[in-house]
C-alpha cells in the first residue's frame, strides 16, 4: 500500500509555491493589462522571490537534516532525499540565475507575463524530476519541464531562427517523449509495476525470455533522456535550439533542463542496469567519449558564442558521462558527475548570461561582437573569461576539482576495467582541446580591439548575477571541500542496492516475476 | 589549548590574515567613495589586523596555544589551520603593528601618487600574504603566503612601472664586468621576482620530500610522529631536504648566494623598503627557520641521528652574507642601498643565531639571540628606511652626497635617525641593536660548535663595519656642509624641511621604541628567553636554560659559568664593545667630525682596488648575468634556430590543420535539416540496442 505523500516535503512545497505564484502572475497581468506599461521587472522580482524562497526551504531542509539520505528507491512517487535536494538546488540557481538577468534581457519584448510564468512552471518540473521514484511521476514531471521550454524557446515570435529552434526542439523533444512512454510502457508490460525501485527488482528477476523486451527498454530510456542531456547521437537538434532560442532560455536549457535529464538518468538508467547485470559501462563509456569529443571539435570553427557554449555543453555532458559510466567502479564517479553537473550549472549559466549581456547592449551574437570586449564590458568579459576558464578546467576555479575527481575515477578504476584510465585520458586531451575556443573568445575580448572602443553601459541585474558566478567558481575552486562533500552525500549507496538486486536473484529458481505486484 | 574551527580567540587569529585580504580585495571598490576614504579604509584594515594580532598577546605571553583546523583539500587529507603559538604570536604583533605605522607613514609619504588604488591594494595583500605565513600551520599555507608576498614584492618593487629616471637605482653610467649596475624599476622587480623564485622552487621540492614522507604539511604533526624523519634519515634524505627548505629562505631572506635582488629591490617606493624590504618579507626567511629549526633539532635529538650539517649551512650562509654585505655597504653612495646592505648583513647575523642554536648545547639561547634580532631589527631598521624616505622626499635624490647638513633643516629625522641608527651600530648598553647583537656573539661564543672562533671572528669583523658605515650614512646625511645639489635647490626657491607629523610619527614612534626597548633590554631578552624556552619545552620538548636547571635534565647542560656580568658574557660584551668604539670612531673621523678626507683612499693602488672590488659588488652580479642570464639566452636561442624553427613549427600547423579538418567533418553532419537529425537520432537508437545486446 502506498503512503499518502508528506504534504510537508520538498517537491510538495516546491510545487505549491512555485505553482501558485507561477499562475498567479498571468493573473495579475490580465488584471493590469490596460494600463499598458512595461510590467517585465515587476515579474522578473516575483518569479525571482518565489524562486529565492523555494531554495531557501530546500536549502533549509537540508542543513537542519529534515531530509532523507540519498537513497535510490521509495514506495511513494516521490521522496525528499538528498539526492533530490542536490540536483534542485543545482536546478534552482540556474532557474534563479536566469530569472534574475531576465530583468535585464527582457526588458520591452511582448508577453513578460507568460514569460516568467513559463520559466516558473518548468522549474517545477524539473525539481519534481528529481524527487521522483515512480516512472508515471517520472513522466508528467518529464512533460512539465518540457511543455514550458519549447514555448520559450520560439519566444522571440518575429525572429526566424527562433521558430525554427522551438519547432526542431518541438519535433525531437515529442519524439523522445514518446520514447519515454513507450520505454515506461514496456516496463510496465513485463513487470507490472511503475514504481522505479519495484520494476528494477523485478527486472532483477525476469525471465530469460523476456529479457529482450528489458533491454529494448532501457536503450529506449537511454534514447530518451540522451536527447534531453544532448548525448551524441541524440544531441543534434541542440545546437541549433540552444542558439535560436533567447539567450536567456539557452542558459536555462544547457544549465537547467539538461541536468534533469541526467537526474532522471541516474535514477533509472543506472540502478536499472545494475539490477539487469548488464556490461553497459562500455557502451556509455564510448557515448562519453563521442559525446565530449564531437562537442568540442564541432565547437572549434563555430562563429557565434552562444553556438559555441551549446557544443560545449554537450562536451561537458560527455564529461559527466565519464562519472555514470565509471559508477559501479568508482566510488568517486557518481560523486564527480554531481559535483561537476552543479559546476557546470552555474559555469554554463554565466557563459550564456554572458553572452545575453553582450546581447542587450550590443545586439550581437558573433564573436566579432566580442572584440574589444574586455574594455569595454570589463565584468561581461571577465566573468565570461572566468566561466570559460572553469569550463575548460583550469586551477583554481570550481570547474578543475569536478574534472580532477572524476578523471581520477577514471585512472582510479584502472585495476577493474582496463579502459578506464583510457576515460580519464581521453577527457583531458579534450580538456586541452577545448580551451582552443575558449582562448579564442578570451584572445577576441582582451586583445583585439573592436572598431568603437567605447565604454558600453553593463546591465545592473546581470552584472549581479555575473558576480555571483564569479564568487561560486573562485570561491568553490580555492574551497572546494563543502560542494564536494555535499555532491558525495547526494550520491544513492550504490552498494547497498547491489546486494538488495543479488539477494534477489541469488535465490534459484527465482525466473518468475515477484509475486504480488502482477503481470 | 586547540580549537577546531572559527571558534572563540581562533577567529582573531584567522582575521589577523583574513582581514587584510578582504581590504585587498575591496579596496577598490572603497576608492569610488573618495581618495580620502579610501586612505583611510586602507590603513583602517592594517589597524583591524594589528589589533587582532593585539588581542592574541596575552595567551602568547602565557605560552598557550592556539591550533584551529577547517577541512580544505579533503582528498589529500589536508587541512587549512592557523597556529597561534607564542613564536608566531610575537612575529604577528611586530609585523601587524610595523605594518600599521608603514601605512601611516605611506598616506604622507605617496600622497597624491595617480595609482594610489593599486598601492594599498598591494600593501594591504602583502600584509595578509605575510600574516599568512606566520600563523598557518602548515607548509602548504605557508607556501602560498610566500608566493603571495613574493608577487606583492614583484609589484611594489616595479609600482613606479614607467620607469622614470629618478626612480632607478645605482650610479648611471656604472659597468662592471661588462654589466650595466644601475636598474630601472622594472627590470629590478623582475630581478627580484626571478631570484627568489629560484629559492621557492627548492623549497617546494623540499616540502614536497617531506610530505612523501610524512603524509602531512602540518607542523604540529610532523612534529608529533617523528617516523618520518627516522625514514627519511635511513635513506639519507632528511637533511637535504631541511636544506632545501632552506632554500626557499635564502631566497626570501636575501641570503649568500641569493643576495643579489635585495639590493635593486630598492627601487620601490621607500615605504615598500620599509616594510618588505626590510622590516617583515625578508624576514620571512628567518621566521621559516625559526618554524622548523627546532622541529628538526628536536627530532634529530629524539631519533639519535645527525642533522648537524643542517645547522652548520645555516650558520655559515649567515655568516658568510654578514660578511659580504656589509663590506659591500662600506663604500655605496647610495642611502637606501646602505641601507639595503645592512639589512642582509644583519639577516646574516638572525640565520647566525639560529644556525649556532642548533650545533649548540643549549638550543634556547641562540634560538632567541636570533629571534631578538629580527624583533629588533625590524624595528629599527623600518625606523632608519622610513627616514632615509623622509631624506628622499626632502632632497630629492637618492645620494648621500647630495645631502650634508641636514641636522639644522632635518632635525626631528635627524634625531630620530640617530637613535635608530645607533641601535644599528650597536652602541652599548642603551640600544635595542647592542643587545640583540650581544646575545648573537654570546650564543656563538658558548655554543661549543668546533667552529665557532672563526664565526666568532667574522662576527666582530661584521660588527665594525656595521658601525662605521651606519656613521658614514648619518655623517653624510646630517653632518658637514651643505652639498651643491641642496644649496641649487635653495637658489631656485625650494628650502628643505622635515615631512610632515604623518611620516615622522611613526618613525619616530619606532626610533624612541628602540632605545627604550634597549634601556631595558636585558630584562626584555630573559623575558623573551623564558617565554621562548617555555614554548621549546612544550612544543618539541627541547630543554634548555633555566629550565633544564630547574627540572635537572640530564640532556643539556647550560653553561652558566662564563654569564657573571649582568648576566652578559664578558668575552663578547667587550668585543662588541670594542667594535662599536673602533667602527664608529672610524666613521666619526672621515665623515662626521671631518678630520679626514675619505679620499685617502685613491692614494694607494692597494686601497683603490679594495674600493673597486667592494664597489663593483664582489662582481656577483656581473657574474649572475653572464651565468643566469646571458649564457642561458645563447642556449635558448640556438635551440630556438635548430630545434623550434625547423621541428616544432613544421608540427603545429599540421596539428592545428587537422583539427580544423575534422571540425568541418563534423559540422558538415550538422546541416540543419530536420530530416537528417532525425535520421541520426533513429540510427543512434539501433546503435545503443546493439550496443545492449553485443
Amino acid at each position: 500500500m502506498k503512503k499518502m505523500v508528506d504534504l510537508l516535503s520538498s517537491p510538495i512545497l516546491v510545487t505549491i509555491i512555485l505553482g501558485s505564484v507561477g499562475l498567479a502572475i498571468p493573473a495579475i497581468d490580465a488584471g493590469r493589462r490596460e494600463k499598458g506599461r512595461d510590467r517585465n521587472r515587476l515579474y522578473s522580482a516575483i518569479a525571482f522571490g518565489a524562486l529565492i524562497v523555494a531554495i531557501g526551504i530546500i536549502i533549509f531542509r537540508v542543513l537542519t537534516g529534515e531530509v532523507l539520505p540519498a537513497v535510490a528507491f521509495s514506495q511513494e512517487v516521490v521522496v525528499d532525499d538528498m539526492f533530490g535536494s542536490f540536483f534542485a538546488i543545482a536546478l534552482l540557481i540556474v532557474s534563479i540565475m536566469v530569472t534574475a538577468s531576465s530583468w535585464n534581457y527582457y526588458k520591452g519584448r511582448s508577453n513578460p507575463a507568460a514569460y516568467y510564468s513559463l520559466i516558473l512552471l518548468s522549474s517545477i518540473g524539473m525539481v519534481v524530476i528529481a524527487y521522483s521514484t515512480d516512472l508515471v511521476m517520472l513522466l508528467v514531471a518529464w512533460e512539465l519541464m518540457s511543455l514550458p521550454t519549447y514555448a520559450l524557446a520560439g519566444f522571440s515570435k518575429r525572429d526566424p531562427i527562433s521558430n525554427e529552434a522551438a519547432i526542431k526542439y518541438f519535433m525531437f523533444g515529442a519524439l523522445s517523449s514518446a520514447i519515454i512512454v513507450l520505454a515506461i510502457g514496456l516496463v510496465y508490460g513485463i513487470t507490472g509495476t511503475t514504481n522505479i525501485g519495484d520494476s528494477i527488482s523485478a527486472l532483477a528477476n525476469l525471465d530469460a525470455s523476456l529479457m529482450p523486451i528489458g533491454l529494448l527498454a532501457v536503450a529506449l530510456f537511454i534514447a530518451g533522456f540522451g536527447f534531453k542531456m544532448g548525448l551524441v547521437p541524440f544531441h543534434m537538434w541542440l545546437p541549433d535550439a540552444y542558439e535560436g532560442s533567447p539567450t536567456t532560455i539557452g542558459a536555462l536549457l544547457a544549465a537547467g533542463t539538461k541536468k534533469a535529464g541526467f537526474a532522471a538518468a541516474i535514477r533509472v538508467i543506472v540502478l536499472g542496469m545494475f539490477a539487469l547485470n548488464l556490461d553497459w559501462t562500455l557502451a556509455l563509456a564510448v557515448v562519453a567519449v563521442f559525446t565530449m569529443t564531437l562537442g568540442n571539435l564541432a565547437a572549434l570553427v563555430q562563429r557565434s558564442v552562444p553556438r559555441i557554449l551549446a557544443y560545449s555543453s554537450i562536451a561537458q555532458a560527455g564529461y559527466i558521462m565519464i562519472g555514470i559510466a565509471l559508477a559501479p567502479y568508482s566510488d568517486q564517479a557518481l560523486s564527480g558527475s554531481l559535483f561537476h553537473i552543479m559546476n557546470h550549472a552555474v559555469m554554463k549559466s554565466a557563459g550564456f548570461i554572458a553572452a545575453a549581456a553582450v546581447a542587450t547592449a550590443l545586439a550581437g551574437y558573433s564573436l566579432q561582437n566580442y572584440r574589444g570586449l574586455g574594455r569595454r564590458m570589463p565584468i561581461t568579459a571577465i566573468a565570461l573569461s572566468i566561466s570559460l576558464l572553469a569550463l575548460a578546467g583550469v586551477p583554481p576555479l570550481n570547474g578543475f576539482w569536478s574534472k580532477l575527481v572524476l578523471f581520477g575515477a577514471g585512472i582510479n578504476s584502472g585495476p577493474i576495467v582496463e579502459w578506464g584510465p583510457w576515460l580519464a585520458i581521453a577527457g583531458v586531451l579534450n580538456s586541452a582541446l577545448s580551451l582552443g575556443y575558449y582562448a579564442w573568445i578570451m584572445r577576441k575580448m582582451y586583445m583585439e580591439d573592436a572598431p568603437d572602443m567605447r565604454r558600453v553601459k553593463e546591465p545592473r541585474a546581470i552584472v549581479a548575477v555575473l558576480i555571483f558566478a564569479i564568487v561560486f567558481m573562485v570561491g568553490f575552486g580555492i574551497w572546494y571541500t563543502p560542494l564536494l562533500n555535499f555532491a558525495s552525500s547526494a550520491v544513492p549507496d550504490l552498494t547497498s542496492n547491489i546486494t538488495q538486486a543479488s539477494t534477489i536473484t541469488g535465490g534459484e529458481g527465482l525466473r518468475a516475476l515477484p509475486g504480488g505486484s502482477g503481470s | 589549548m586547540t580549537t577546531t574551527g572559527f571558534e572563540g580567540i581562533a577567529i582573531n587569529a584567522w582575521s589577523v590574515w583574513l582581514l587584510p585580504f578582504i581590504g585587498a580585495a575591496i579596496i577598490a571598490a572603497v576608492a569610488r567613495a573618495g581618495h580620502r576614504v579610501r586612505d583611510y579604509a586602507a590603513v583602517g584594515f592594517a589597524l583591524a589586523s594589528a589589533i587582532s594580532a593585539a588581542t592574541l598577546l596575552p595567551l602568547g605571553l602565557e605560552g598557550a596555544e592556539v591550533h584551529s583546523q577547517i577541512p580544505w583539500i579533503s582528498s589529500l587529507g589536508l587541512e587549512a589551520g592557523v597556529l597561534a603559538d607564542p613564536l608566531s604570536i610575537i612575529m604577528a604583533n611586530l609585523v601587524a603593528w610595523i605594518s600599521f605605522l608603514i601605512m601611516v607613514y605611506s598616506t604622507g609619504y605617496m600622497h597624491g601618487d595617480r595609482d594610489l588604488t593599486r598601492y594599498w591594494f598591494f600593501m594591504l595583500f602583502f600584509i595578509g600574504s605575510m600574516q599568512l605565513i606566520v600563523l598557518s600551520d602548515n607548509l602548504l599555507m605557508v607556501f602560498f603566503g610566500w608566493e603571495g608576498v613574493g608577487l606583492a614584492s614583484y609589484a611594489l618593487i616595479g609600482f613606479w612601472y614607467y620607469d622614470r629616471k629618478k626612480d632607478y637605482v645605482g650610479v648611471e653610467g656604472h659597468i662592471a664586468g661588462g654589466i650595466p649596475m644601475w636598474t630601472s624599476p622594472t627590470h629590478a622587480g623582475m630581478k627580484a621576482f626571478l631570484m627568489t623564485r629560484a629559492g621557492d622552487v627548492m623549497m617546494l621540492a623540499g616540502m614536497f620530500l617531506i610530505f612523501a614522507y610524512a603524509g602531512t604539511f602540518g607542523f604540529v604533526e610532523l612534529a608529533e610522529d617523528p617516523a618520518w624523519a627516522f625514514a627519511m634519515s635511513q635513506q639519507n634524505l632528511l637533511v637535504p631536504a631541511a636544506v632545501l627548505l632552506f632554500g626557499g629562505a635564502i631566497g626570501k631572506s636575501a641570503q649568500f648566494p641569493f643576495n643579489e635582488w635585495l639590493l635593486e629591490a630598492m627601487t620601490g617606493p621607500t615605504a615598500v623598503s620599509a616594510l618588505i624590504h626590510a622590516a617583515t618579507m625578508v624576514k620571512a626567511g628567518v621566521f621559516l627557520v625559526a618554524r622548523i629549526g627546532p622541529l628538526f633539532f628536536a627530532l634529530a635529538s629524539a631519533g639519535a641521528f645527525s642533522v648537524e650539517q643542517f645547522f652548520e649551512v645555516i650558520a655559515w650562509v649567515g655568516a658568510i652574507t654578514a660578511f659580504l654585505l656589509a663590506t659591500q655597504a662600506l663604500v655605496n653612495p647610495e642611502i637606501k642601498k646602505v641601507l639595503a646592505y645592512s639589512t642582509g648583513s644583519q639577516i646574516g647575523y638572525m640565520m647566525m643565531g639560529l644556525g649556532i642554536a642548533g650545533l649548540s648545547v643549549n638550543f634556547v639561547e641562540g634560538f632567541t639571540a636570533g629571534f631578538f634580532l629580527l624583533i629588533s631589527h625590524a624595528i629599527f631598521k623600518a625606523s632608519l628606511f622610513m627616514g632615509a624616505g623622509a631624506l628622499l622626499h626632502g632632497v630629492g635624490s637618492r645620494f648621500m652626497s647630495d645631502m650634508g647638513g641636514l641636522r639644522i633643516h632635518m632635525k626631528k629625522t635627524y634625531v630620530f635617525m640617530l637613535l635608530a641608527g645607533l641601535s644599528l651600530a650597536a652602541a652599548p648598553v642603551i640600544t635595542l641593536g647592542f643587545w640583540s647583537k650581544d646575545a648573537v656573539f654570546a650564543s656563538v661564543l658558548e655554543s661549543g660548535y668546533t667552529f665557532s672562533t672563526p664565526l666568532f671572528i667574522i662576527a666582530v669583523v661584521v660588527a665594525v663595519m656595521t658601525a662605521f658605515y651606519t656613521f658614514r650614512m648619518l655623517g653624510m646625511a646630517f653632518f658637514g656642509k651643505k652639498s651643491r645639489h641642496i644649496e641649487e635647490m635653495e637658489h631656485r626657491g625650494h628650502h628643505v624641511h622635515d615631512a610632515g607629523p604623518r611620516m615622522w610619527v611613526p618613525y619616530g614612534i619606532l626610533a624612541i621604541a628602540s632605545i627604550v626597548i634597549g634601556v631595558i633590554g636585558f630584562v626584555f631578552e630573559a623575558d623573551l628567553e623564558h617565554i621562548l624556552g617555555e614554548y621549546l619545552a612544550e612544543s618539541f620538548g627541547i630543554q634548555g636554560g633555566e629550565e633544564a636547571s630547574e627540572e635537572e635534565a640530564p640532556v643539556t647542560i647550560a653553561p652558566e659559568g662564563d654569564r657573571t656580568w649582568f648576566g652578559l658574557n664578558p668575552t663578547a660584551a667587550i668585543a662588541s664593545i670594542g667594535a662599536f668604539a673602533v667602527g664608529g670612531a672610524l666613521g666619526y673621523i672621515f665623515y662626521i667630525g671631518r678630520h679626514v678626507s675619505p679620499q685617502i683612499i685613491s692614494r694607494s693602488i692597494v686601497t683603490r682596488a679594495i674600493w673597486k672590488f667592494l664597489y663593483n659588488r664582489w662582481y656577483l652580479n656581473s657574474a649572475l648575468y653572464w651565468g643566469a642570464v646571458i649564457g642561458p639566452l645563447a642556449i635558448y636561442r640556438f635551440i630556438w634556430r635548430y630545434f623550434e624553427s625547423t621541428i616544432v613549427d613544421g608540427i603545429n600547423p599540421a596539428l592545428q590543420q587537422s583539427m580544423s579538418y575534422m571540425s568541418g567533418v563534423v559540422k558538415a553532419g550538422q546541416n540543419g535539416i530536420t530530416q537528417t537529425y532525425l535520421f541520426v537520432f533513429a540510427a543512434g537508437i539501433m546503435i545503443i540496442v546493439m550496443l545492449l545486446f553485443l
